[in-house]
């Protein structure tokens, strides 16, 4: 018996350690994808933060220890670059989330294949049309005869009147708000669909039996199953809002202010392109690293409290 | 397996280091990577020009890549950060400047290029015109193009305006206001047509000399003060705010710029700011419009009681050769380089860039340009534009400054103080 368990308990370790090698062998492409392009980088603009290091100097990069934390902490123009990056996390992501939800729920309700495909295709069609384009288009549309003037004075019957989207310091930052939110709410939305397809549809019916009306059922069942998808979208569409740089340099492009809409990632690339002073611009990438990273972690501790499972 | 693991990582984190090596040795034939900015025109004559050149040279292939200019001055910058720079490239001397101070180019040898020595080189050109490549005696630049500003005027619009436009053009910056509250038409506050607008992104080449006609300077001539004489920089940064949609409504950096609008003739825009290149993109886009004659070009206005009588900075695109190329691919991009600027002429003509030796503009092709002599007493009016380690800095401040108060509603008093503190703090580092 005792030697027989034993070759049994070698026998288990075994497999366990042939099906452990698969694993690694399938993870490795994804470490060494990582190692390559996130960890190489992250751990190189660490480096980087702690020199002054010109782009184009080929002398040594003088070695200032935290001299461009300091500096950045003490610079205005970094300091509105952040309250720049929090009004327009802040001003789209939460919209997003919300009017994201709202839509895919109604999507939920339309019963027709065809009609719901159609409306998740126009919905999410903005996503896959590149930053770059996304914001020319917008460009034309934000210009004084573009059509935003043009349906607004209609709708509101004003004519003549030019809302100034880009050449004005509030409207400008409504306006690459919008260009998010019209870009990115499909993308949500198609993740939305398929956490609410996740929520078993018995649990609905024995609701509706117990005589929950519609709005019952979405508050007591709906919203509370849908939490690790409300979640991870609001965790994906904060970090997105937090990287953003497309839109806003392109409106910088087309003539707007950039002070109002210097986010971090567009101060980041002044400092280390255009000022090429890629020292100081790492250590602005590596505050916005920290800042991702805290936001991410303050999402899931709140988040982790109030699991529901079925 | 986690030693394995550990030996991987840290091999993928060096492979970036590997490929990002310096120069390296060439043999044999050499391939010339040549990047430039779009401009239909040149790119026509200067394919030309690589043909013959490597049918004389058959050893030598060209590889020659165009981009949008904003574009291109990233690209080459992010390429020379990864020491995989460009054998040859042009950029505007304000961005290029930094890379003949960080010792990323060539210096010239005047006798690969068929010269006796530096002095006959500079001989050739006009006086000043290679002083901005120069350091230390070296030569690191040939001039692919030297430009300034002059003010293009499309007679039709002034005419509907019930204005004679041989006369009644602008001479001072208050005439541009004037004169373009008479051109405007505007559905409600919407500028169906401007007078005029400016150039936006050129802060260096034209407004800073605004700021000098009023007595201002960007650095005082010690190079110890950074934005001199405030009551300049006032009355600039004012105007500039009168001239925008909270004040006047005159024009906007948000608006179509306008040099691209005047070859349309579509009752868009009546003046713009822009150089000689201008005529050979009026003829190329809209001959109708160039052969009618109903466009003039006039000079760079000034202030009333202006205390300095400035043009507009000129500014030139210099075609540069990388240090880090070696040798022979050097005297090859140079050989090349000299090759192309050999049919000035033929650049004037067809592309309508000036490339200011000193038998080009005593040339009767230079001469028979439309208007040249307007734009040579500009160049006479007028100055290098500023160039420095920080020049693109610097122009990055003013623009805050102009958009702080066009578009931010930030008084002039508020723009100038953050201007000040943040030229003078660049300045200090300098």
């Amino acid at each position: 018996m005792k030697p027989n368990s034993l070759t049994h308990k070698r026998k288990y370790i075994g497999i366990e350690r042939i099906q452990a090698r698969w694993g690694i062998a399938f993870v490795i492409p994804a470490i060494l994808f990582f190692s390559l392009f996130s960890f190489y980088p992250i751990l190189n603009a660490l480096y980087t933060s702690l020199f002054d290091k010109r782009v184009l100097s080929l002398l040594p990069p003088t070695f200032m220890g935290l001299g461009n934390y300091i500096y950045l902490f003490k610079s205005a123009d970094f300091w509105n670059s952040v309250r720049a990056t929090f009004v327009f996390t802040f001003g789209t992501f939460m919209p997003m989330v919300v009017v994201s939800l709202a839509f895919a729920v109604f999507l939920s309700l339309v019963k027709n294949k065809k009609v719901r495909g159609m409306f998740q295709i126009a919905y999410y069609t903005p996503a896959v049309i590149s930053s770059v384009v996304a914001a020319a288009i917008w460009l034309l549309i934000f210009d004084p005869r573009g059509l935003g003037n043009q349906w607004v004075n209609f709708i509101l019957n004003t004519p003549g009147v030019d809302n100034k989207w880009l050449a004005d310091a509030t409207m400008v930052q409504l306006s690459t708000m919008i260009v998010y939110f019209w870009k990115y709410i499909g993308y949500f939305i198609i993740l939305f669909v398929t956490g609410l397809s996740t929520i078993p549809s018995s649990i609905y019916e024995a609701a509706t039996i117990d005589g929950a009306n519609p709005w019952q059922s979405f508050w007591r069942i709906t919203m509370p199953l849908l939490k690790p998808t409300v979640v991870l979208v609001s965790i994906m569409a904060m970090l997105q809002c937090l990287k953003t740089f497309g839109t806003q340099y392109l409106f910088v492009q087309g003539g707007a202010p950039r002070a109002p809409i210097n986010v971090i990632t567009l101060n980041i690339y002044t400092t280390g392109i255009r000022n090429q002073r890629i020292g100081r611009a790492s250590a602005m990438s590596i505050i916005l690293f920290i800042i991702m990273l805290i936001f991410t972690w303050v999402q899931f501790r709140t988040s982790k409290s109030e699991e529901v499972e079925y | 397996m986690k030693k394995s693991i550990i030996v991987l990582m840290i091999l993928a984190l060096m492979v970036p280091a590997l490929f990002a090596q310096g120069a390296q040795e060439q043999q044999g034939p050499i391939t010339l990577k040549f990047w430039t900015h779009e401009d239909p025109n040149r790119t026509r004559i200067e394919e030309k020009y690589i043909l013959e050149f490597e049918a004389a040279n058959p050893n030598i292939t060209i590889e020659r890549t165009t981009q949008a200019s904003t574009k291109l001055i990233e690209l080459v910058q992010t390429a020379f950060a990864a020491n995989a720079g460009p054998d040859i490239f042009n950029l505007s001397i304000e961005d290029e400047f930094a890379y003949i101070a960080n010792g990323r180019v060539a210096p010239i040898d005047p006798k690969v290029i068929g010269y006796a020595n530096t002095k006959a080189l500079l001989d050739t050109y006009m006086d000043g015109i290679l002083d901005p490549v120069t350091m230390d005696g070296k030569i690191y630049g040939l001039p692919l193009e030297l430009t300034n500003w002059c003010i293009f005027i499309n007679k039709n619009v002034f005419k509907s305006a019930g204005l004679d436009p041989e006369k009644d053009y602008p001479k001072t910056w208050e005439d541009m206001v004037k004169i373009s509250q008479k051109l405007v038409i505007r559905q409600g506050d919407i500028l169906v047509r401007r007078g005029f607008d400016f150039r936006y992104p050129y802060y260096l080449v034209a407004f800073l000399p605004m700021v000098e006609q009023l007595g201002g300077q960007l650095i005082s001539d010690d190079g110890k003060t950074a934005i001199v004489n405030d009551a300049a920089w006032l009355k600039f940064l004012t105007y500039m705010q009168q001239w925008g949609p909270s004040g006047l409504n005159l024009g906007s950096p948000t608006y179509k710029n306008a040099r691209s609008l005047f070859n349309k003739n579509n009752n868009d825009i009546g003046m713009a700011t822009t150089g000689l290149y201008q005529i050979g993109r009026i003829k190329a886009e809209n001959p109708t419009f160039y052969d009618s004659k109903e466009w003039m070009v006039v000079p760079f206005p000034v202030f009333e009681g202006a205390v300095k009588d400035v043009a507009a900075s000129f500014y030139g695109h210099y075609y540069m050769v990388n240090a880090q190329s070696n040798k022979a691919t050097q005297d090859a991009a140079w050989k090349f380089i000299a090759f192309m600027l050999s049919h000035a002429e033929e650049y004037l003509t067809e592309v309508s860039l000036i490339q200011p030796t000193k038998a080009l503009m005593a040339s009767a092709a230079y001469k028979n340009v439309p208007y040249s002599e307007v734009f040579t007493k500009d160049f006479e009016r007028g100055h290098i534009v500023y160039y420095g380690k920080s020049s693109s800095e610097f122009q990055t401040l003013i623009r805050s400054a102009v958009e702080s108060v066009m578009l931010s509603g930030v008084t002039p008093e508020k723009a100038l103080a953050t201007l000040k503190t943040a030229a003078q703090e660049l300045l200090d580092e300098q």
